[in-house]
């Protein structure tokens, strides 16, 4: 027999069996894992780079999109918005036993001997015509407190940073949900055709040089096809590496070369249906097409001054916060979903009046700024926008107490986030904690209530927004009771 | 095992009775040359059938009656099964024949009970078109238990919570197992007292709790467990069935209360009308659904680069998002939109290349609520063509050279809430006109009036409970004149009799929730009731147009007084037009004119407002407002009566 003709049939009969048997699986797996496998394939075949899922929004959403101001290393409540008058008189004296209650205590204070209170010394002052007191760490935030809701009760279970920050922008303390920008994005899809759905920015801080670490997690995607995970862009130099061409070939060359990738990229998807292919396929579409639409984002030169001048004199200077915030708004007014900011080095457990001002400065004008460019556009009508950390810092001192100087360690118990924009009731102050900024004593909000919260805004029933995995309806507030915060909502 | 097992010999033997009755005709003399083998199949298969059935009938579970004929009509069977084949080996061919016909008739009969035991009583007839059932003995729907959704007469105010939230699922997709019938691990779910009983694994509900319910939680285990109930492969409620039957756990499980009693969230309202056909209010215009236009919106969301978007699941509104597009798209592509413009709820043409010609076409969008036309070359004239959008609350024109005839265009618009003119050739005078024509007074004014009938009632409801005990040696606080003319916590004129004396003041407030939290606290408020530097001259220590501190350097002289302000902008403000912030220098009207004798208005019998008084024969008579007062001045006989001053002239 020929030789070739032989190693054809051969090939064909292995081909034939290799087919067979990957069809056979391929139908297995999909009745096993349906609807998510056939949902992420139909999802492939849209024209669309993000297209919204069926069924959603659940019902008419207020907000469009989310820009999520993330303080990494939790910002002291008690120094910047929950006013504790009646501590000043108890400065240095130790907090009640009754007060604490046994609550857990990090390793770096669980050994100290006494929990001496901390008064902080900081000057507050009613703002706007709600009068919400804000520290003077933030003069300019206080400009726009009329245009906020404040949550000064919210609570976490996580002592620590890391589980603190998976546990709220995932939804849960163990790492390997997606965040819920991914969810967002998965559900309702992104207008923007040039632009990632969910993008994510790390500026650079001001105080001490070394910040808790960030983790890709708090923006991946999970479970969920890993297109949805958020797109981070460099805080120096470019903002996306490996985005333009390397020297000696010239867009059509290019296009080409994706086009025959693409095209064999696909035959791997017939054979296989693995749906993370169709993600590879779609990340060449998107980075070939972000190669125009980045360098025109990050480009400010078109911006007036007085634009500029809202976001204060850092604007101008890439990878800055005000820099990032104006690019969340030039990100949103694109069409992208979803803009996180995670600012770093939040974490003052000593030298606070030292560390914390400098972070304030570097926020504090941005923030304002970001709300009232959002406003004069018309844009807050429907965007939503979250500042605050993972948890709150404690009332007593860590290390060293004395007039001047103090350090303050992790607090679940209690903490404060404001939103403002879309669907929030604006010049509202939700909840009342203790004369400690220690216990809340009215209206506790977990952070899975605020997740159903930015969920609900966004036209989301968050009950109903679930992908099945691990035998599990997952969902971003998990299985435990989460409810909306309706004190907030206008 | 007997379920399993029980089909084969039933083939076989009906293909035995087949074979015989078959050779009768010499055509197919030999159809019956090999029973032989069939019957080395059929024979023992019967008995280990009769002897599986046997076996699982010992586990219960069943109807007793049902299970006894099921039991002795299959054995009977095998029996005859097992005879038959004992007079073919013995080659007595007239008997096997016999017992061929006479095991078939058993074995319908046998097979009959048995489908009774595991589908339920009038398995055969259920999904029968009415007509027929009649033929076989007239089961109706009810009896055969069929969940009855849509046929249920349903009234929140006396149906039971049970009959409507739980009964339905149950019945639907777990009493064929756990029912009188036949009741699995002991549990019977037709009832609320059988649920509560539960079966060998203990309750089934525990009442308020769902999370620790068996019911909910075999439901919600992986389908591949053993423990998921209902089996995999068996029927499975949707997800609106397991909310339904989940409230009904967490609202107590419990049997009678009707559903208005329990107070259903609106998810599950919404539920229980969808499934018990109560016509929800209809909407104002009957759009199709959205599935009839997809595939147009599919194309034109990729012709021409933009993003249609459904609003929600609830409605057929679209939202769609052209700024995207940006230059590429204008006032022909526009035009291509007009097969959607009824669902199109939302238009984004922000920075687009669209004109005064495609607002034209935006007209024809009736339904449009939301429009952005910023960065666009829209003109005064263009937005004329607006007018008849009777929904539109929100119209974005910043960055256009739309001008106040444009404004004034817009006026006429019913909806219209909130329009954005930065970047404009709009002027503030014009602005601040449009706001006033756009904004309905009177109806603010019924409001509020609304309002304060409310907190009238709450005050009248109360209640004070006086010891007589506390001694003070501050004077009564009403007795003095409070400090300030605004409200220190909310900025609002103060309500004379709502007082606290600090540090020897007395400091008025506007309601009790301030005072309360000045009480708590006084010290983030004392800065705005510090006399100004230099109080001899100006009236006010509060601006009144910021209320914030006043800054002594920046005063006005308005009729005489030296008013003071924060900062320029408001001194310029109020040199513009004093007007509104007159009232937040008016001092509290007590002190200027005495207190009127009388607490409550004698036309309406609402609290007096100190600033709403009349002067009557050296007496000061006040009133609630206005127009009470004007009533008074144009006939005071009856109010004067009712106050006891029938001599009185005014």
């Amino acid at each position: 027999m020929e030789p070739l003709k032989q190693y054809l049939e051969q090939q064909t009969r292995r081909a034939f069996f290799r087919r067979t048997g990957l069809a056979a699986g391929r139908i297995a797996l999909a009745s096993m894992m349906l609807p998510g496998v056939a949902r992420s394939m139909a999802q492939g075949r849209s024209t669309q780079p993000y297209p919204t899922l069926p069924g959603l929004p659940h019902f008419a959403p207020k907000a469009r999109r989310l820009i999520y101001l993330f303080m990494n290393g939790a910002p002291s409540q008690i120094d910047l918005w929950d006013h504790k008058p009646a501590l000043a008189n108890l400065f240095d004296s130790d907090l009640p036993d009754s007060i604490r209650n046994g609550q857990r205590l990090t390793t770096m204070t669980s050994g100290q001997k006494r929990f001496p209170i901390a008064p902080s010394i900081y000057k507050f002052a009613p703002h706007g015509r709600c009068g919400t007191l804000v520290s003077e760490l933030l003069p300019h935030t206080a400009q726009i407190v009329d245009d906020l809701a404040v949550v000064r009760t919210m609570y976490t279970e996580a002592i620590n940073h890391d589980p603190a920050s998976t546990y709220i922008l995932t939804g849960n303390q163990v790492p390997g949900k997606p965040s819920i920008g991914a969810w967002l994005s998965y559900g309702l899809g992104s207008d923007a055709e040039n632009l990632p759905a969910f993008v994510v920015m790390t500026p650079r801080w001001s105080a001490k040089r070394d910040a808790q670490a960030l983790y890709q997690r708090l923006w991946g995607s999970g479970f969920l096809p890993s297109r949805y995970q958020g797109v981070a862009l460099r805080s120096a130099g470019d903002p996306v590496l490996f985005l333009n061409n390397p020297d000696g070939v010239d867009p059509s060359t290019r296009r080409a070369m994706l086009d025959g990738l693409s095209a064999m990229n696909q035959e791997a998807f017939e054979r296989s249906g693995d749906p993370e292919i169709q993600t590879r396929i779609a990340q060449y579409e998107m980075a070939f097409r972000m190669q125009t639409s980045i360098p025109e984002l990050t480009n400010i030169s078109s911006e007036p001054k007085s634009v500029l001048d809202l976001y204060g004199p850092e604007v101008t200077q890439p990878g800055t916060f005000a820099a990032s915030a104006l690019l969340a708004r030039r990100l949103v007014e694109r069409g992208t979903r979803v803009v996180q900011i995670l600012h770093r080095e939040w974490d003052h457990h000593g030298d606070l009046p030292r560390d914390l001002p400098l972070q304030c400065r570097d926020i504090d004008q941005a923030c304002k700024g970001l709300i009232l460019d959002l406003k004069q556009r018309g844009l807050l009508d429907d965007t939503l926008v979250v500042w605050g950390g993972e948890f709150g810092r404690t009332v007593y001192c860590q290390g060293e107490l004395s007039r001047t100087n103090y350090g303050r360690d992790h607090h679940p118990r209690c903490f404060t986030m404001w939103m403002a924009g879309a669907g929030i009731k604006p010049g509202t102050v939700y909840g009342e904690t203790d004369d400690f900024s220690y216990n809340i004593v009215r209206d506790p909000v977990h952070i899975r209530d605020l997740n159903a919260t930015i969920l609900h805004l966004m036209g989301i029933d968050h009950k109903r927004l679930s992908f099945s995995f691990q035998g599990l309806d997952q969902r971003l507030t998990g299985i435990e009771e989460s409810k909306l915060v309706k004190g907030i909502l206008s | 095992m007997h379920p399993l097992l029980v089909h084969l010999p039933i083939g076989l033997m009906v293909l035995l009775a087949l074979l015989e009755w078959m050779s009768r005709w010499p055509r197919f003399k030999q159809a019956n040359a090999g029973v032989g083998v069939i019957l080395l199949v059929t024979v023992p298969a019967a008995v280990l059938t009769a002897l599986f059935g046997w076996m699982l009938s010992r586990g219960g579970g069943y109807d007793a009656s049902l299970l006894d004929l099921h039991l002795y009509t299959g054995i009977a069977t095998a029996a005859i099964c097992l005879l038959g084949g004992l007079f073919y080996a013995v080659g007595m061919k007239k008997f096997y024949r016999l017992s061929v016909f006479t095991g078939l008739l058993a074995l319908v009969v046998a097979s009959h009970y048995g489908g009774s035991l595991t589908h339920g009583n009038g398995y055969l007839t259920q999904y029968l078109p009415q007509p027929f059932r009649g033929m076989f003995g007239g089961g109706s729907a009810a009896k055969s238990g069929v969940a009855g959704a849509g046929t249920v007469s349903f009234n929140p105010e006396t149906t039971p919570a049970f009959q409507v939230a739980a009964k339905p699922v149950l019945d639907k997709y777990c009493v064929g197992c756990h029912g009188p019938e036949k009741s699995k691990g002991e549990l019977r779910l037709d009832g609320p007292e059988q649920i509560a009983k539960g079966g060998t694994s203990g309750p089934a509900v525990v009442a308020g709790a769902v999370v620790q319910s068996l019911l909910a939680k075999r439901m919600h285990l992986p389908s591949t467990m053993d423990e998921h109930m209902p089996p995999d492969g068996k029927p499975q409620p949707t997800r609106d069935e397991v909310a339904l039957l989940e409230w009904w756990i967490s609202s107590g499980a419990d049997a009678g209360k009707t559903v208005a009693a329990l107070k259903p969230p609106q998810n599950i309202t919404d539920l229980i009308n969808k499934r018990f056909g109560k016509i929800e209010a209809a909407p104002k215009i009957a759009l199709p659904s959205l599935d009839a236009i997809q595939p147009l919106v599919e194309k034109l969301s990729a012709d021409l680069k933009i993003a249609i978007r459904p609003m929600s699941e609830k409605d057929s509104w679209l939202q769609c998002n052209a700024s995207i597009a940006g230059a590429t798209f204008g006032d022909e592509q526009l035009g291509l939109l007009a097969p959607l413009q009824n669902h199109i709820r939302r238009l984004d043409l922000g920075g687009t290349k669209v004109t005064d010609a495609g607002l034209a076409k935006v007209a024809g969008m009736s339904n449009l609520e939301q429009l952005h036309l910023e960065k666009t070359a829209v003109t005064d004239a263009g937005l004329a063509q607006l007018k008849g959008l009777g929904e539109l609350e929100y119209l974005n024109l910043y960055g256009t050279v739309v001008g106040d005839a444009g404004l004034e265009h817009l006026k006429s618009m019913p909806a219209l809430r909130r329009v954005f003119l930065w970047q404009t050739h709009v002027t503030g005078p014009a602005a601040a006109a449009f706001l006033e024509a756009r904004t309905d007074k009177d109806q603010i004014k019924t409001w509020k009036d609304e309002i304060e009938a409310l907190e009238a009632k709450i005050r009248g409801q109360q209640v004070t409970v006086d010891l007589g005990l506390a001694v003070s040696n501050t004077p009564p606080a009403d007795c003095t004149v409070a400090v300030n003319t605004l409200c220190p916590v909310s900025c609002k004129p103060v309500n004379p009799s709502k007082t606290v004396v600090h540090e020897g003041k007395t400091v008025a407030f506007c309601c009790d929730d301030c005072k309360a939290q000045f009480q708590k606290d006084p010290k983030p408020f004392l800065a705005r009731l510090a006399p100004a530097a230099d109080s001899k001259v100006a009236v006010n220590t509060l601006c009144p147009v910021s209320c914030k501190p006043v800054n002594p350097s920046k005063t006005v002289v308005h009729e005489g007084k030296t008013v003071a302000f924060c900062c320029d902008d408001c001194k310029a403000q109020f040199q513009k037009d004093p007007k509104p912030f007159l009232a937040r220098l008016a001092p509290p009207a007590a002190s200027a004119k005495g207190t009127p004798i009388n607490k409550t208005c004698p036309f309406s019998d609402k609290p007096v407002n100190p600033e709403k008084t009349v002067e009557c024969s050296g007496k000061l008579i006040g009133f609630c407002c206005d127009d009470c007062k004007a009533k008074f001045e144009k006939d005071p006989t009856a109010a004067l009566a009712k106050l006891g001053l029938t001599g009185a002239k005014p």
